[in-house]
């Protein structure tokens, strides 16, 4: 079976609006991520971009509460919930 | 009651939860109700185990770094696992403030006997305001994360469930989620962290 590549299963329109929603935290605030440490804003869209583990999580974190929202439609939604 | 507290402290996350934690201890104390508090270099596995092994413990509140089978003290020592140490918890209830350990660890905490387990699912995530590292009960912005999750170990002082201190904590993601909603509100930022720690902190009993 053919691997998907996750990274092109988060639209771009999906990743700027997390890098939006993210450039909206204060820069004097850090994020405490767990384990994984904590982070500035500027690092955090770095995290995005690249879509590693944190920044997939940020990606659902911003998702979720969009979703709650019910402001995106489902699909992007879905789509971007199944890169994490 | 007696209750049983770890507060490591070594890095940012757990520098805020040493003192998020000591306002339960206060309010512990104010209740009468009895504390052991393994703080700093006394959250580690060998003093844990000991306590539960040998004191009448009720309640037990672990405060650090966590992953879905364990649970880490002071400099990020492994204090509970799966497998290692959760039969010590049969007839008590514990609440665990560390990521992830909802997953895995709660769940075998569970089939050893104990009474009720609180914890998350996912990464437990705060905002910091690096000008109040140094004060950080005074952090307004990580105040409304940390008393939500500080509800469960209040509501557990009082002598509450585990359901019934999950309950009021939710209640107060709730309330806080509400409030940041509203038109007047600034720091609305804030909301994706209060409903990501609301969803994932799960109760077992």
């Amino acid at each position: 079976m053919e691997k998907k590549n996750n990274n092109q299963n988060i639209s771009e329109d999906i990743m700027n609006l997390v890098i939006a929603r993210l450039e909206t935290i204060p820069s004097n605030i850090e994020l405490s991520v767990g384990n994984e440490g904590s982070f500035s804003v500027e690092e955090l869209i770095e995290r995005v971009k690249k879509q590693d583990d944190i920044g997939k999580k940020m990606i659902e974190m911003q998702l979720a509460y969009l979703r709650s929202l019910g402001k995106l439609p489902t699909q992007d939604l879905q789509n971007a919930s199944a890169t994490n | 009651m007696l209750l049983l507290l770890t507060r490591p402290r070594y890095d940012t996350p757990t520098h805020y939860l040493f003192y998020w934690a000591g306002l339960l201890i206060e309010e512990a104390k104010k209740r009468g109700v009895k504390v052991i508090d393994l703080d700093r270099e006394k959250a580690v596995k060998k003093k844990l185990h000991s306590y539960l092994a040998k004191q009448p413990i009720d309640t037990v509140i672990l405060n650090g770094h966590g992953s879905q089978e364990a649970v880490a003290g002071e400099d990020n020592e492994v204090i509970l696992s799966a497998g290692n140490g959760t039969k010590l918890l049969k007839n008590k209830i514990i609440f665990v403030r560390a990521c992830d350990a909802g997953m895995i660890l709660g769940k075998e905490i569970m089939e050893n006997g104990a009474r009720g387990f609180i914890d998350y699912i996912q990464p437990f995530i705060f905002p910091v305001d690096k000008d109040f590292f140094k004060k950080p009960l005074e952090d307004e912005l990580a105040a409304p994360i940390l008393s939500c999750s500080n509800q469960v170990g209040i509501s557990l002082i009082k002598g509450k469930t585990a359901a019934e201190a999950q309950k009021d904590s939710l209640d107060k993601y709730a309330e806080a989620i509400d409030k940041y909603s509203s038109s007047e509100a600034t720091s609305s930022f804030l909301l994706p962290i209060l409903l990501w720690n609301m969803t994932s902190q799960v109760c077992y009993q």
